[in-house]
């Protein structure tokens, strides 16, 4: 489960992954690449929860840069129990070794996770947490998140953490948080994401929307085939990103540099080539071609139109509706068996997680499902997430 | 058959900020210990984010506006992506969609008369860490000083014909860069650099020959050679058959005086050039925009016109234009003393000749024009000869806080006003030389300086020399 | 896409893959073409391209120089340091 743990007798206690950058404390990435790296400064996330009196009890493990399915691509290997996979991260939070899960939700493993445990988090809007001393992965869509065992407690550490900070350009300026705070009344449920989920996640969402229903809420099916399209322009956005993010990773100025060269070239390749596992190589190969000449406006130019039309298609829906209700995952587990069978499944299940991440906007996880709601309106979700929350009590 | 040369250049301009685009290291690299401006963004390491220096943007702008471009209200920066040893994150944040200055002209003089050059765009990015070479054998060292160090590059449109021409624009470049203080432009220290794409095609063919591009040429004597043997061996080539021409990238060994084709990798070229993610859009708005046009220098030619109605001859008054830190020195020394001719004077023959003794460029000129203006008023004045001016200009430039009056009272060097002192002084020199005194008056008018040049010195020079003149002539004809 | 453009695409990004891994590759791309398919379907042709989902403008920071790390520590982890530099195999210019 850890990386590094921490002996630690705060109250509130707070397990980081190992994207969030702390100083003194290995910070790996799930990658062999960065075996033992020390930041030289810790997340201002970090910073600000400490500064409200949390402790970090130690580092949680991921799967290689963060961006898989749910950490099977760690290089010390996945965290599974009885042949099921699990995220460190909720896996600590579950076994009470800490209060909150300070973590980076870049492809949705912490969404997936949270919902496989029954656990809430929150990924804010995007720019309003500080991703200054996170390792950046898919920069435009990735948000530090939080994960708890309630909703009370995802919000309190979401309060610690948020807020502008000079030293992110994407940080948002507090004059623009204005909370959205209204009581909700109408929520949506996008149909598209039900037709391949299991039985279980079904049963789920037909809980969440009963429950709902029974708080007064009125619940509308609606279908939108252009958010749904958001995990094939996101794969592509992610990808390219992630291409360009891990290519400092070389060998020369830290990290792993391989023994076997005699020139630069093989100093490269070779430290690279040893230093990063299969699914990064694949996402890294497929980013660099979506941005070379040829493809560069038939594939990437068009998936940054692909996510404008998604937030207009948000945008829409939240006219008329306080939230947009969708499952996190087409299944409550996935077994180690599956993932060999299908080593990509991180860039088909972010069906679920990628409208979020695609558009920057807030999704909390509770009751086993994920509620999207427009800028800013984290309150109205986490309003919604209580009566969840109150059923499953 | 007749040929013309058509030259396109890159030119790549540190600008003076104080600190990197997009972190808080210092920007200047020049002596300091290897990678002691380095933070962990300038090493590549994961985690720091890019917050635009604001000055760049400024810089960018004034830079734009001075070579006549259409300013972009919203200028954005792109990543480029690369492998080489100093670009430490394997990606260069520069401009490729939205460029801070995009269509400008720039006008050039040279022996076939005045020509315009347009401009494609200027782009603001960060320079890339430097590669020692020499410490070891088998290793390269690497620097990261310099490592996102500001830089603006200035692409041209192909409109260049000649070395001639190429020198004119490339000093233009400099004077108005320098004018609106952005950027030092020295060649020789590496903030200014230049790329050279030039190809050859008979004249009057609306078809470009093969291109060649020659990089990083540091001195503007290097590039003249370098166009002048690529047009001998373009031609050569057309005409001759020598070689096959390739476009390609050239390397100018200024010692053998030859250009040689560079290796190649397969990849190069690749940029993969994408917006991005973690650097908003630099919206440019009204008050933004108007405050760094508001602070724009006249252009050299304003000042030079206004210059020759103030009575300067053309020559002086080109000199004193040439360069912002002597126009602006003469025209402070001109506000306090209000005599054209002589604060001209001043700057142009004796503010450079101290520059020059010195070995210092017009640029790092620091004289306060004010004070040299107070200097001119003693000598004016009277108060002061102008022998002992000059001295005391010296002593200006090794100390920058010094008070001309007070230095001239404190080292005797105010004139004397006291013609007892003088007459008494006359009267011991023409007693004590009796020869002298005789052979002037038998016609040899060199005697008389033998005997001018005593007084003087024991005046310790604080008398007017005309006036000098003539009180010893008078004291020897009533002899 | 094929093997050619594959080759190309290791060099250009520092990395050699075994055969198998070219296999399973291959098959990572073909997948992600076909699910290309949905994108050209949506008509972007006057929807303008979004790089930010903020709309929010740079926020400049002033021209100062603040340090705040030490060569040592930055050096600390590095493979390779020799007076003060990095390190790399000899690079021909």
């Amino acid at each position: 489960m850890y990386n590094v743990k921490i002996d630690c007798s705060v109250a509130k206690k707070v397990i980081a992954d190992d994207m969030i950058l702390t100083k003194g404390v290995a910070t790996t990435a799930g990658s062999k690449m960065l075996e033992g790296f020390m930041s030289l400064f810790t997340s201002e996330a970090l910073v600000r929860l400490e500064e409200k009196g949390y402790g970090l009890v130690g580092k949680a493990k991921v799967g290689e840069f963060g961006f898989d399915l749910l950490g099977e691509t760690a290089v010390n290997g996945a965290l599974t129990a009885d042949g099921v996979l699990k995220l460190a991260a909720a896996e600590a939070v579950l076994a009470n070794e800490a209060d909150v899960a300070l973590t980076m939700d870049i492809n949705g493993s912490v969404r997936r996770a949270a919902a496989q445990t029954g656990l809430v988090s929150v990924k804010p809007t995007y720019g309003t947490v500080s991703r200054y001393g996170t390792i950046p992965v898919a920069c435009s869509g990735e948000t530090v998140s939080l994960m708890a065992k309630n909703v009370a407690d995802v919000k309190d550490a979401l309060a610690a953490v948020a807020g502008h900070d000079p030293k992110d350009g994407t940080s948002l300026p507090d004059s623009m948080y204005v909370t959205d705070a209204a009581t909700p009344k109408r929520i949506a449920v996008l149909t598209d994401m039900l037709a391949n989920v299991n039985a279980d996640v079904k049963a789920k969402v037909d809980s969440a929307v009963a429950a709902l229903k029974a708080d007064g809420i009125e619940v509308v099916e609606v279908t939108n085939d252009k958010i749904a399209a958001a995990k094939v322009a996101w794969n592509i956005l992610m990808s390219a990103e992630l291409c360009n993010n891990v290519s400092r990773y070389d060998g020369v100025k830290f990290g792993y540099r391989t023994p076997n060269f005699t020139n630069l070239d093989e100093l490269y390749m070779n430290s690279r080539t040893e230093g990063f596992g299969e699914l990064l190589k694949t996402a890294i190969l497929f980013g660099s071609e979506t941005l070379s000449t040829d493809n560069y406006m038939k594939v990437y130019d068009k998936a940054l139109r692909i996510r404008r039309v998604v937030v207009e298609e948000f945008k829409r829906l939240f006219q008329e509706f306080d939230a947009v209700l969708m499952p996190a995952c087409s299944t409550l587990e996935y077994t180690v068996d599956a993932v060999n069978n299908d080593k990509y499944m991180a860039f088909n299940e972010n069906f679920y997680t990628a409208p979020a991440s695609i558009s920057g906007l807030p999704a909390v996880v509770a009751g086993g499902v994920q509620l999207v709601g427009k800028a800013f309106s984290e309150d109205k979700l986490f309003t919604l997430a209580e009566k969840l929350e109150k059923e499953g009590k | 058959m007749k040929y013309e040369t058509v030259i396109g250049l890159e030119v790549h301009v540190e600008l003076a900020t104080k600190s990197k685009i997009f972190c808080s290291c210092s920007a200047h690299s020049f002596g300091a210990d290897p990678n002691d401006h380095v933070c962990p963004a300038c090493c590549g390491m994961p985690g720091m984010l890019p917050v635009v220096n604001k000055r760049v943007v400024d810089f960018g702008m004034k830079a734009g506006m001075m070579l006549n471009c259409d300013i972009n209200r919203v200028t954005t920066f792109d990543k480029k992506s690369y492998y080489y040893p100093d670009l430490p994150a394997a990606y260069q944040t520069t401009q490729w969609f939205a460029p801070v200055a995009v269509n400008g002209l720039v006008e050039i003089e040279t022996s076939k008369g005045k020509k315009g050059i347009r401009i494609k765009q200027i782009h603001m990015e960060e320079d890339a860490g430097k590669l020692v070479h020499d410490i070891r054998e088998d290793t390269t060292h690497v620097d990261f000083n310099r490592t996102s160090v500001p830089l603006i590059e200035i692409v041209s449109q192909p409109d260049l014909s000649s070395a001639e021409e190429v020198e004119a624009y490339l000093e233009r470049l400099k004077s108005l860069l320098r004018y609106a203080k952005v950027a030092e432009c020295e060649m020789a220290h590496g903030t200014m650099r230049c790329d050279v794409n030039l190809s050859v095609r008979p004249e009057g063919s609306d078809k470009l020959g093969v291109r060649a591009e020659m990089k990083n040429m540091n001195s503007i004597e290097a590039i003249k050679r370098a166009i002048d043997y690529e047009v001998a061996r373009h031609i050569d080539a057309i005409e001759n058959g020598t070689e096959e021409l390739r476009q390609e990238t050239r390397r100018w060994d200024d010692i053998k005086g030859k250009s040689y084709a560079m290796r190649t990798k397969e990849t190069a070229g690749d940029y993969r050039y994408f917006p991005d993610p973690n650097v908003m859009p630099v919206v440019i708005d009204d008050e933004w925009f108007d405050s760094i046009k508001a602070s724009l220098p006249e252009f050299p030619e304003v000042k030079k016109a206004k210059y020759m109605e103030l009575g300067l001859s053309e020559y002086d008054a080109t000199r004193l234009s040439e360069s912002i830190a002597i126009a602006e020195c003469f025209e402070d020394a001109l506000s306090v003393c209000g005599n054209a001719k002589e604060a001209a004077n001043w700057v142009i023959s004796e503010v450079t000749r101290v520059l020059n003794a010195k070995g210092m460029s017009y640029e790092m000129l620091t004289l306060d024009g004010k004070v040299l203006g107070k200097l001119i008023n003693l000598v004016l004045e009277s108060k002061v000869s102008r022998a002992n001016a000059k001295k005391i200009l010296d002593a200006m430039f090794e100390d920058p806080e010094l008070d001309p009056i007070k230095y001239a009272e404190e080292n005797d060097l105010v004139m004397s006003n006291d013609t007892g002192l003088v007459d008494k002084v006359i009267a011991e020199v023409i007693a004590g030389d009796a020869k002298a005194v005789a052979d002037f008056k038998g016609g040899k008018d060199k005697a008389l300086m033998a005997l001018f040049g005593k007084c003087m010195k024991q005046l310790k020079g604080n008398v007017d020399p005309a006036t000098l003149r003539t009180m010893l002539i008078d004291a020897i004809n009533k002899l | 896409m094929d093997r050619e453009i594959l080759r190309r695409l290791e060099l250009l990004n520092q990395l050699k893959l075994t055969e198998a891994e070219k296999e399973d590759v291959l098959s990572f791309f073909a997948a992600r073409e076909a699910e290309h398919k949905v994108l050209e379907a949506i008509d972007t042709a006057n929807t303008e391209r979004m790089v930010h989902v903020m709309p929010i403008d740079t926020v400049v920071r002033e021209d100062v120089v603040v340090k705040m790390f030490e060569r040592e520590d930055l050096q600390a982890q590095a493979p390779e340091t020799d007076e003060g530099y990095w390190c790399v195999p000899k690079v021909m210019e």
